[in-house]
């Protein structure tokens, strides 16, 4: 039962285990190739777009996230009962849960994604560092494990000063603190520990040398299986509050060839090293003055961001995920590859930036999407549609595609100044502000210049 | 509404037969038509019957056509607005019994209190049991013994006691 050679002229049913913007897409492409789609809903998204566009809808739970898309279990059941050959986890939720694989497994239904093992490998941080340094991926000096504070500060005196803690057991910015100092770090060393232990259930730490004023730039990556690891280009990512991403582009600009290359390089040979099978993405630090880059993790799922690499690739990455993931396709040859003009992301968030970008769930009275040649609108609202409190506040991605760079962030502040949301409060106007900033249009900004530069700014105009 | 004719079924059968479809059901104006390739799915239709046979028993007034009528529509239509539906906890597989062979739970007609056993849910293995909530007498089983069931899906109706 480990291997599951799918039978390529079997109808293929898809459960689709997620919600929003990227079920409604699942939905879109498995209809395109001709496979079946059960959407697997909590009972607030009975009626949401992705339920109107997939084949079959099923409730299994009420609202809350753990008793529905956090369910394995039940979401397992509901593949089973309703006879689905493959399932797609989407991104956030299960989709890193590699006891989701193996029951996938157990049960003869093809998981879209990696293996489970690939999962573990480059899921828990410590040992994702540890296949990158046996593959020389470069990094910044850090740490095993730490126990102590006491530990932690005899550690810091050899990486050097700034330091940033990390949890050992997952990202999204819980358990990271930068620390400058000693002073600083014993206080809180234990405050990122009990962050982690909160958010993971496992407090672990390690530490890592803190590289001031990076970019964060990252490497999409779709693997065979048996080897071959195929990159879709890099995304700068650099735009990010509390590490929450919120502008990301397709090329990173700003990188010199030789280190484009390099870049790319580093990323295949990291998952070509453990035979990585579907989408998953490299991430890294990129240090603009000394042109050096140092890994940072790896994401094994489809990334909320892989729109930007498809419009420069040309290449509809979930139909390449599904087509793999069933043995209906190939992975394309790496020359066959070819990037094409500029793109950028941006994510509509209905959060207030005027309130401390407090959640703002309701009902959206008035929904206006811009549209027109290069822009794109991955979104599962419509007018009159209820934002319900109990997720992500994350509600559109409007892409933008364009010959260059300065195209592109033309086509995005076009597009969003004709975007018009009402309902609930987003951060539209902080996005306009954005990308009308000299800073971003020179392209001269890193992970903490939102914060630091662009929202002093935005809070005082 | 225009009638369903022979050639609309003969239609829809073909069309089946042509499918990879396990089961198709079509209700609506004097019509309940089920085909299934699988020869066990016979009971459910049984069972279905069985449920009809108790909702016409029930000394509740039905629509204009009760005996020829297939039953759940027509329970539908004239279920008393006090009854009360008793839901599936979440998503899994109903059985009626607590193991195979064994007397059901519940039937129509009995008496329940709120602690009274009614039905199991399984999901991967765990069995949960789920209890009526209410006081008072099962008027309606809607759902067939291992059928998979949804979150919030009504299983039984039950009057309650006044």
């Amino acid at each position: 039962m480990s291997s599951l050679m799918p039978d390529p002229y079997a109808q293929v049913r898809v459960l689709i285990a997620n919600r929003g913007e990227l079920a409604v897409r699942i939905a879109r492409v498995a209809r395109a190739l001709g496979m079946e789609s059960v959407l697997a809903a909590s009972a607030a998204d009975r009626d949401s777009l992705a339920a109107q566009e997939a084949d079959r809808v099923v409730v299994i739970g009420s609202a809350q996230a753990r008793e529905s898309y956090l369910n394995a279990p039940r979401i397992m059941h509901a593949a089973i009962g309703t006879h689905c050959t493959a399932l797609h986890p989407g991104y956030g939720f299960l989709s890193e849960q590699p006891t989701l694989v193996d029951m996938c497994a157990q049960n003869g239904i093809t998981f879209v994604g990696p293996t489970a093992e690939a999962m573990r490998r480059v899921g828990d941080k410590l040992s994702a560092r540890a296949l990158a340094r046996s593959v020389s991926v470069p990094m910044t000096s850090g740490s095993e494990e730490i126990a102590s504070t006491e530990h932690a500060l005899e550690i810091a005196s050899q990486i050097g000063y700034p330091v940033i803690t990390k949890a050992s057991a997952g990202g999204g910015g819980r358990g990271m603190v930068v620390a400058g100092s000693p002073a600083e770090l014993s206080i809180s060393f234990e405050k990122a520990s009990a962050a982690a232990r909160e958010a993971f259930g496992d407090g672990t730490l390690y530490l890592e040398r803190f590289v001031e004023r990076a970019r964060h730039i990252e490497v999409q990556l779709v693997g065979d299986g048996e080897g071959r690891v195929v990159h879709f280009g890099e995304r700068d990512c650099s735009l990010q509050r509390r590490y929450q991403k919120m502008i990301e582009e397709a090329p990173a600009a700003i990188l010199p060839e030789p280190a484009r290359a390099q870049l790319h390089q580093a990323a295949v040979s990291l998952l070509a090293g453990i035979r990585y099978r579907n989408a998953g993405t490299v991430e890294f630090l990129y240090d603009e003055p000394t042109q050096q880059f140092f890994f940072m993790e790896v994401n094994a799922r489809l990334q909320v961001e892989h729109p930007v690499s498809e419009l420069v690739t040309g290449v509809d990455l979930v139909r390449t995920q599904l087509l793999l993931a069933t043995g209906r396709g190939a992975l394309p040859a790496q020359a066959a590859v070819r990037m094409n003009g500029h793109a950028i992301e941006a994510r509509i968030i209905a959060e207030d930036p005027n309130r401390d970008f407090l959640p703002s769930p309701g009902r959206v009275t008035r929904w206006r999407p811009p549209d027109g040649d290069g822009i794109r609108l991955d979104t599962a609202v419509t007018e009159g549609t209820l934002i319900p409190p109990y997720y992500d506040s994350m509600i559109a991605k409007l892409i933008v595609h364009g010959h260059t760079r300065s195209d592109a962030i033309d086509r995005l502040a076009g597009a969003l100044a004709r975007f018009e949301i009402e309902g609930v409060a987003t951060n539209l106007r902080l996005l306009k502000f954005i990308v009308d900033h000299p800073d971003y249009r020179s392209n001269r900004v890193d992970t903490r210049w939102l914060e630091r530069t662009l929202l002093p700014a935005f809070r005082a105009q | 509404m225009s009638k369903i004719s022979q050639n609309d079924i003969e239609a829809l059968i073909e069309l089946f037969d042509r499918s990879d479809w396990r089961e198709l059901r079509v209700t609506g104006d004097g019509i309940d038509l089920f085909v299934s390739k699988d020869p066990n799915a016979r009971r459910s239709i049984e069972r279905t019957s069985e449920v009809s046979a108790g909702v016409a028993s029930s000394p509740v007034p039905v629509g204009p056509t009760p005996v020829v009528q297939p039953a759940a529509p027509a329970a539908t239509r004239t279920r008393p607005p006090h009854w009360v539906a008793i839901r599936a906890p979440c998503l899994g597989t109903f059985y009626n019994a607590p193991k195979p062979g064994a007397p059901p739970f519940v039937s129509i007609g009995q008496p329940v209190s709120r602690e009274t056993e009614v039905c199991l849910v399984e999901v991967m293995k765990l069995f949960t049991t789920v209890r009526a909530g209410v006081i008072g007498t099962i008027r309606e089983l809607l759902v067939a013994d291992s059928e998979l069931v949804e979150f919030d899906q009504p299983l039984f109706y039950v009057e309650p006691d006044a």
